[in-house]
């Protein structure tokens, strides 16, 4: 029978005890040097345990007392190691349960990754339109704060808001003739409230519950009523497809996917952004071509151009737009036009005729003084 | 400071020594100084890092639990005591657990701050404001139960560690302080950390061998004061230089100006303006070096003073740590980081000319930008996971080796006669910390 030295600590107690260990047929026998038994170790109920690697550690599973045997002579280890199958020196069985596990880690990441990308627009598509348009108008007036101190510099002489003073109110009831004509055609179920502030940018947000931001940079580029128009029945678009609050449902959902579940390591920060940044857009290009066609149906509707949307984007895009695709929250602006124009051309059968009338227009142009 | 505050959270490591080494086991008490070795081979180690960085960052982070148990793992049973090695139990499936476990608790809370958020309208961005102090606590909170599972998971010679007290009471103590060491611009910080680890320790066990902490929070101070010296004083002397400078008059003469020159002119006193902006930006300078400079000083004096502070009954703790071990350390940092900077460099060089003739050569197509894109976030998350591995393998490895190699334990005959005691105690707290972000190793 094989036997050789080891060290015994008995669970109850720190004292070390030099044993004896001798490998019966079906147990570890532990003996003290003077030949008392202190214990009997069947193989099958070893535990190999974590130890440096010249010393075998083992306790007994399922144990609650934790007495180890440590063995430091190779040739021992070796013996026990072929007696046990649950000892494993080589490691083999450890690699099998790791790559176990990394199987099933890449599995874990592959379906939140199909959750992230189909699941939560599909989950907010369902949810967003049960929200109650009271807590949508909550959340609105929440956005908007946060949205106005965003855009807001601050510090100038004149109000963020234009076409609040005595030059601007012409201007301003030129907005809400032609806002007017686009809510009653639109009916929506929530009142729309649309202000012009003083950015230089030319674009317009709309945000959940019916607030649209138009910036005095587009006013300043638009070329006739029509275009601003076309530009407000996309906002508007958004506003009746609750957009804002899709998104408010998608980011939270996102957040809680990429920023808790995953990306809890150094640099994993980046991945988060740039993968919720990609997942986004990819949802929001798909929004806005939806919110395309609703405003060429307005446009429609109230005997409008439909194809000055398509003028404007263009414009304002410029030639050769630069950046990466995928990164633009709005498709490229070629494409867009290109669907509008299609959509107008199919819908189109009266002659357009202009919304304002020139001096409407040309107030309209200075309601940012 | 960080990290020598993950360190320190790190295991509550059962400092507990025996006397007998090896040789002597025969022998009754041993002498003063017994020796506490690190065995573990650095290309084990390494082999590790590099091997978790790599599947971190192909499953997004998901196989944290089974890296930080693999290093736990190594650590623990490399750390050889008075000839007898530690040993972590842990594992990684319990991390899932805990982490699962932990999300489930979180998630109303969050779900909470939402709607709060929302029924106060504008107010509501003021929720964040006040849901700050809330995850502070809970991260306290976390860092305590965390520590708590980690020393139920540390066995020595067949016994296990354990710890007890009250994670809330300790929460409450930590946020206090913290919000101290803010106040006083750090200079709490000593008494916090010795308030703090007296906390700790108190309610730290090896078997039924009870823990304290005695280092002392006004000497950490005293000798820490002058390093605060160095580095807020220059703040406080820029910031005294800002105040003297009239800004009405710089702003109205910036509103003004048309060019650099006629800025000058149009303001009463230029010169004397632009030599206190000098002597401002120099002073922040100042003080931004001596804080790089000074950092591995500090670690090794807070580690030098933490493991020397630590008691087990009539066992105690000496540490004899230099602070060339500790800024050698960094060194090595610095130098396999640049390495890897100029490696990194050169590969996002090659790969963007390859893009750059392939996409010359096809045109923009959506499918070059997407891969363009993807190796752009491949490059980023390349050299931070390969920073993260650097920091570990050189600085986190070197202050656990030489911490524990430069202690020397008095009194071990006390850790002949210690009896078990104690349970383990779950994850939930580890799943915590790790959904906050506040956990170490």
């Amino acid at each position: 029978m094989t036997s050789g030295s080891a060290s015994y600590f008995d669970g109850v107690t720190s004292a070390r005890h030099d044993v004896v260990v001798e490998l019966g047929p079906g147990a570890l026998h532990i003996r003290a040097h003077d030949g008392t038994m202190i214990g009997e170790w069947p193989y099958a109920e070893l535990e190999h345990l974590a130890a440096p690697a010249d010393v075998l550690r083992l306790g007994r599973a399922r144990s609650p007392v934790l007495a180890r045997l440590e063995v430091r002579d190779p040739a021992l280890a070796a013996a026990i190691d072929e007696r046990a199958h649950t000892v494993d020196r080589s490691g083999a069985g450890e690699r099998r349960m790791r790559v176990r596990a990394i199987g099933w880690t890449f599995g874990a990441t592959i379906s939140l990754v199909l959750v992230a990308v189909f699941g939560l627009p599909a989950l907010s598509d369902r949810i967003a339109p049960l929200i109650p348009l009271s807590v949508e108008h909550k959340l609105g007036l929440a956005v908007d704060a946060q949205v106005r101190a965003m855009l807001n510099p601050g510090g100038a002489a004149r109000p963020f808001e234009c076409g609040e003073g005595e030059a601007g109110r012409p201007g301003r009831a030129a907005l809400d003739r032609l806002v007017g004509r686009l809510e009653r055609a639109a009916a929506l179920p929530i009142p729309l409230r649309i202000a012009v502030v003083r950015r230089r940018e030319a674009n317009a947000i709309a945000l959940p519950g019916g607030h649209i931001y138009v910036f005095q940079g587009l006013v300043e580029r638009a070329r006739s009523a029509d275009e601003l128009a076309g530009v407000l029945a996309h906002e508007i678009g958004h506003v009746a497809h609750r957009d804002g609050t899709r998104s408010v449902l998608q980011s939270a959902g996102l957040s809680f996917l990429f920023g808790m579940l995953l990306g809890d390591f150094t640099g994993g920060g980046v991945v988060v952004i740039a993968a919720k940044t990609v997942v986004q857009s990819a949802y929001s290009r798909e929004v806005e071509a939806s919110a395309d066609r609703y405003a060429v149906a307005l446009m429609g509707r109230i005997g409008g151009d439909a194809r000055a949307l398509a003028a404007i984007l263009q414009r304002i895009a410029g030639p050769g737009e630069p950046g990466i695709r995928i990164l633009l929250d709005h498709p490229q602006a070629k494409d867009r036009a290109a669907a509008i124009d299609a959509a107008a051309a199919a819908a189109a059968a009266v002659t357009p005729q202009p919304l304002l009338a020139p001096a409407e227009w040309a107030a309209l142009k200075r309601i940012c003084g | 400071m960080i990290a020598a505050q993950s360190f320190r959270f790190r295991p509550g490591l059962p400092m507990n020594r025996d006397q007998a080494s090896a040789a002597a086991s025969a022998g009754p008490a041993a002498s003063a100084g017994a020796a506490v070795r690190f065995v573990g081979e650095p290309r084990a180690y390494w082999r590790l890092l590099v091997r978790g960085a790599v599947l971190l960052a192909l499953t997004l982070g998901i196989y944290r639990f089974w890296f930080a148990t693999d290093l736990r793992r190594f650590l623990w049973s490399n750390t050889e005591i008075a000839g007898n090695t530690l040993e972590y139990s842990g594992t990684a499936l319990e991390l899932v657990i805990g982490f699962l476990i932990a999300i489930a608790l979180l998630v109303p809370v969050y779900v909470g701050f939402f709607v709060l958020a929302l029924n106060l309208g504008p107010a509501g961005q003021f929720v964040s404001v006040l849901g700050f102090p809330v995850l502070a606590f809970l991260g306290h909170f976390a860092v305590y139960r965390a520590r708590r599972y980690r020393l139920s998971r540390t066995i020595y010679r067949g016994l296990r560690c354990h710890q007890t007290g009250s994670a809330w009471r300790y929460a409450v103590c930590a946020l206090f302080w913290w919000t101290l060491i803010l106040l006083t611009f750090g200079l709490a910080y000593p008494f916090a950390q010795a308030r703090l680890e007296r906390y700790k320790m108190r309610h730290t066990y090896y078997g039924d061998l009870g823990g304290r902490f005695e280092g002392s929070g006004l000497r950490l101070f005293l000798r820490g004061l002058p390093m605060w010296f160095m580095v807020v004083g220059p703040l406080l002397v820029a910031v005294a230089v800002a105040v003297s400078i009239d800004w009405g008059a710089v702003i109205a003469a910036g509103r003004q100006a048309e060019s650099a020159a006629d800025f000058a002119a149009r303001l009463e006193g230029a010169s004397s303006f632009f030599a206190l902006m000098v002597i401002a930006i120099a002073a922040v300078g100042a003080s931004l070096v001596a804080a790089a400079l000074l950092f591995p000083v500090f670690q090794a004096m807070v580690l030098r003073w933490w493991i020397s502070g630590i008691r087990f009954g009539g066992l105690s703790l000496r540490s004899r740590l230099r602070t060339g071990q500790v800024y050698a350390a960094y060194l090595r940092f610095l130098w396999y980081g640049l390495l890897l900077l100029l490696a990194l460099a050169a590969l996002g060089v090659v790969t963007f000319l390859g893009f750059g003739l392939v996409s010359g050569a096809t045109g923009q197509s959506e499918l070059t930008e997407i891969m363009g894109a993807a190796a752009a976030v491949g490059l980023y998350v390349a050299a931070m996971l390969g920073f993260s591995t650097l920091y570990q393998g050189t600085v986190k490895l070197a202050l656990w080796r030489c911490g524990m190699e430069s202690a020397e334990i008095e009194g071990a005959a006390v850790l002949a006669h210690v009896r078990a005691a104690g349970t383990s105690s779950s994850a939930v707290g580890e799943g915590l910390a790790d959904a906050l972000n506040v956990g170490g190793i």
